[in-house]
């Protein structure tokens, strides 16, 4: 019997691997989201004619506002990669009494978003506002995204190392520079994008200290004049600021091949028992938890406590439904849109790679831009403008990344054996995403979409534009409370805020988490 | 009872060409081993016979159902085989009667579903461990249900890659003669990976032996063993011995395991003659050793079943290694006499390169 001399393929025999139609559409749909706040952007942009575009982007207002962004950036993402690294490194090497509490003290201001910061700062009534301010409560409330990052990065570091360098004859100094530092080089430098771009999406403190840069100035712009056009053409700028930014940590960042001796365990660098260092260690830690901890949750809850009248119970649960319900929607939105990214990006098919990438780009849009861009949409389709629908939706485009990075992380984790043996024990693709991969992925898709909730409770900017009329969140009720100096009027507003912001800080601050939220940092 | 039948089988990963013009026939019932060394193709064979990898050309048969034709393919779900894949594979979220009954179609009414489930474990051993999640099993235990999950469906055929490499050498045996014996009892059409030789020796009806992505020889334990193609794949199934030799008309051989005699005339020839180190006997005695060769005992490596002495014999560039069971009454230094018990297998010359 010749096998071969078959004239026409039987039935049930495929020629190619086809991914689902199903799920490329679906992917199709995401990447459709992902793109619409750039598109809009542009068309507004593109209404106003070529002149008038040039007028906005020449005018010396605009030349000013550009150099207080970037010497706000530089100076924070500076100071914050300094102060972070030299945290992270006196956590990591010297031998402190509970470790573990101090690294959560360190971890948690990231906790208090900088708008609830900033009116700590301005209700104590003694400080100053203006660019100096903006510096000093950016720095402090950034500094634990790179303190993160450069602890991740110097536990990889295998004690072996340092154990050879001392046999080499370096000092511990002279191991930090020449050992330490350079296999941390890429670390920081990722946590220095983050806190760059932090700077430049940020809005409420730079808007409470009335420092004029570009998310003040394009609010101002949309809100003042509803001159759109100029607006969308100041966001444009900011968001090839933000590219600018990205592109610069791309070329810095060196590949570094890990070589280990061995295939155990990394073994940790034994910390430093010494106590000298341990003094200075201390008064740097406390140093830092003081003024970006205790300092401000001690105004608030003086705030708080010393209020005049009585809650307003009421405004308080309102806010506080209508931040979850938006925020949920939000949330479970951005798992929809994740869920087919993160599946055709595992499969390294050409639709999930460009969308992957498009999420990690949009990823870096101000709320502002974001929240601009969604208003020129919904002035499109007037049945959906100024509803909770578009505002979720916007939530969940400003947060994609954070889903599908901890989703993909999660599917990639699935062992493929046990997608192959499924496969063999008569089970479609489909059925196997259903009973074998989403199982086992779950945990992750589960506290990808926990970030997003709660991202999206603490997010203003977008918020305050996009929100239906009479529509209050804890974050707008507090914003604009502050923003007239009530500031005992935001206290409860602002303290449950900040009680709602620690739980992700703890999910991230926890080792185990860590290494699943990275891989989306380094792609950035 | 299926038969798996493989014609001209070419496999491409990317640009590396893994297998090529591969042909197999597995008849219905048998219990095959693929032997090889590792990296010469025996998983990808594997894995393309579950469907899990693509082919670039040739014909794969399940009894009369064609499931490969050059590249098109039915896609692994439809196949209707057992995979026992390194490690089991075991869903860690699901119980064990939930791995069991995995591949059960809904179409199975609950009560139905848990009598295979429970049939099943009955099978392997392991009733009552419905509840059990895997990471509660030892390694054999979880062998054993990755085995019951694959036949639950009575697949066509069995495919089992080192199913037993993770257990350990006292547990392999063991839990390997159970399997063989069950797949057997059930006479299902099976194929295993392995590159442990006597594994393959004890438990096959069928040992195909692979070499850089074709099978070279393919027949009963006892056929490749005893007639092997090469001496390179003589080494895959046990140790072989290179003799020099010279070969005299077509019936008289000359080397120094076969002295000269009166009848070593006409047209000779050089080559070798493979021998398997029990195919020779050791004598001590100084009786009766006229006619045979020679040597001294030069090493002795003592295993305690057996032992392997090294023998230097005058003419012979190389030392002989021969294995010899029973009590050890031999001694570095002394003297012995060898006969060669076992068939001629002359080969020309020794291919160079391995």
């Amino acid at each position: 019997m010749n096998l071969l001399a078959v004239k026409q393929p039987p039935s049930g025999l495929t020629p190619n691997p086809r991914t689902s139609p199903v799920l490329i559409s679906a992917a199709l749909i995401s990447l459709g989201f992902v793109a619409l706040p750039l598109v809009y952007l542009i068309g507004r942009a593109l209404q106003g004619d070529i002149e008038s575009v040039r007028i906005v982007v020449f005018r010396a207002k605009t030349l000013e506002v550009f150099t207080t962004t970037v010497s706000l950036v530089v100076l924070v993402a500076g100071l914050a990669t300094f102060l972070g690294s030299a945290l992270a490194w006196t956590l990591q090497s010297i031998d402190l009494p509970r470790r573990n509490l101090i690294r959560a003290l360190v971890i948690l201001p990231i906790a208090i978003p900088s708008y609830v910061f900033t009116y700590c700062w301005l209700s104590l009534g003694i400080l100053p506002d203006g660019f100096l301010a903006a510096v000093v409560v950016l720095t402090l409330s950034t500094t634990p995204y790179v303190t993160l990052a450069a602890m991740a990065a110097l536990r990889r570091i295998d004690s072996s190392q340092v154990d050879v360098a001392h046999t080499l004859g370096l000092n511990q100094f002279q191991i930090f520079l020449r050992v330490t530092l350079p296999q941390m080089r890429n670390a920081l430098a990722a946590g220095a994008l983050l806190v760059s771009l932090y700077v430049l999406s940020d809005f409420g403190a730079v808007s409470l200290l009335g420092v004029d840069t570009f998310t003040r100035t394009i609010q101002n712009t949309y809100q003042g004049s509803f001159d759109r056009s100029s607006a969308a053409v100041l966001a444009l700028m900011l968001v090839a600021l933000s590219g600018i930014v990205i592109s610069l940590e791309v070329s810095s960042r060196k590949k570094t091949q890990v070589t280990r001796s061995s295939v155990s365990i990394t073994k940790q660098i034994e910390p430093i028992d010494s106590l000298k260092a341990r003094i200075i260690a201390i008064s740097l830690l406390s140093t830092y938890i003081l003024a970006a901890l205790i300092a401000p949750m001690s105004v608030l809850l003086f705030r708080f406590f010393a209020r005049p009248k009585p809650i307003d119970l009421l405004g308080l649960s309102q806010a506080a439904f209508s931040t979850i319900l938006v925020a949920a929607i939000g949330a479970l939105i951005a798992l929809l849109l994740a869920l087919p990214i993160a599946l055709l990006a595992l499969r390294a098919s050409l639709i999930g790679k460009v969308a992957e990438r498009g999420v990690l780009l949009v990823n870096a849009l101000p709320g502002v831009v974001m929240g601009l861009a969604l208003v020129a949409f919904g002035s499109d389709f007037p049945m959906i403008y100024q509803t909770v629908g578009l505002l979720g939706v916007a939530y969940a485009i400003l947060f994609l990344a954070r889903s599908v990075g901890t989703i993909r992380t999660s599917l990639a984790r699935v062992p493929e054996n046990l997608t192959e043996i499924a496969a063999t024990l008569g089970q479609s693709k489909a059925r196997i995403f259903y009973r074998v991969t989403l199982p086992l992925a779950a945990p992750g898709v589960l506290s990808g979409t926990l970030l997003v909730l709660l991202s999206a409770m603490k997010e203003l900017p977008a918020t305050l534009m996009l929100r239906p009329t009479g529509f209050e969140t804890l974050a707008t009720e507090m914003w604009s409370n502050t923003a007239i100096f009530r500031f005992s009027e935001a206290a409860p507003y602002a303290l449950l805020l900040v009680i709602i912001a620690a739980i992700p800080t703890f999910l991230i601050s926890r080792p185990d988490r860590q290494e699943s939220t990275e891989p989306m940092r380094d792609e950035i | 009872m299926t038969t798996l039948e493989i014609k001209d089988l070419g496999v491409h990963l990317g640009e590396r060409e893994i297998l090529r013009n591969l042909n197999l026939t597995v008849p219905s019932g048998s219990f095959a081993v693929l032997l090889g060394p590792s990296g010469c193709g025996k998983t990808t064979l594997l894995r393309t016979i579950a469907g899990l990898v693509r082919p670039t050309s040739g014909a794969i048969r399940f009894g009369k159902q064609l499931v490969s034709i050059s590249s098109l393919v039915l896609p692994p779900h439809k196949r209707n085989i057992g995979y026992l894949p390194q490690e089991g594979g075991l869903f860690p979220h699901l119980s064990v009667a939930e791995n069991v009954g995995f591949a059960l179609a809904k179409a199975f009414k609950k009560i139905e579903r848990d009598s295979i489930i429970n049939e099943m474990l009955e099978l392997v051993g392991l009733t009552g461990f419905n509840n059990r999640k895997p990471h509660q099993l030892s390694g054999g235990q979880q062998t054993r249900v990755a085995l019951a999950r694959a036949l639950a469906t009575k697949p066509a055929i069995v495919l089992l890659d080192e199913p037993f490499s993770n257990l350990d050498y006292a547990l392999r045996a063991e839990v390997s003669g159970e399997v063989v014996a069950l797949l057997k009892k059930t006479k299902t059409t099976s194929l295993m990976v392995t590159h442990d030789r006597e594994d393959a020796l004890v438990s096959a009806d069928l040992i195909a032996l692979m070499r850089d992505g074709q099978v070279v020889q393919a027949g009963s334990p006892e056929n490749v063993y005893m007639n092997p193609i090469s001496a390179q794949i003589a080494e895959s199934t046990g140790d072989i011995l290179e003799l020099p030799a010279i070969r005299v008309g077509r019936r008289h051989y000359i080397s120094a395991l076969h002295p000269k005699s009166k009848k070593s005339f006409g047209k000779s020839e050089s080559g070798y003659l493979l021998v398997r180190p029990e195919e020779i006997r050791v004598v001590e005695t100084k009786k009766g050793t006229k006619g045979l060769t020679r040597a001294t005992i030069s090493q002795i490596q003592y295993y305690g079943h057996d032992a392997v002495l090294e023998l230097g014999i005058a003419g012979l560039a190389d030392e002989l290694k021969v294995r010899v069971t029973g009590p050890l009454k031999f001694e570095v230094g002394s003297a012995v006499f060898l006969e060669h018990v076992g068939p001629i297998r002359w080969v020309s010359q020794i291919p160079t390169g391995e």
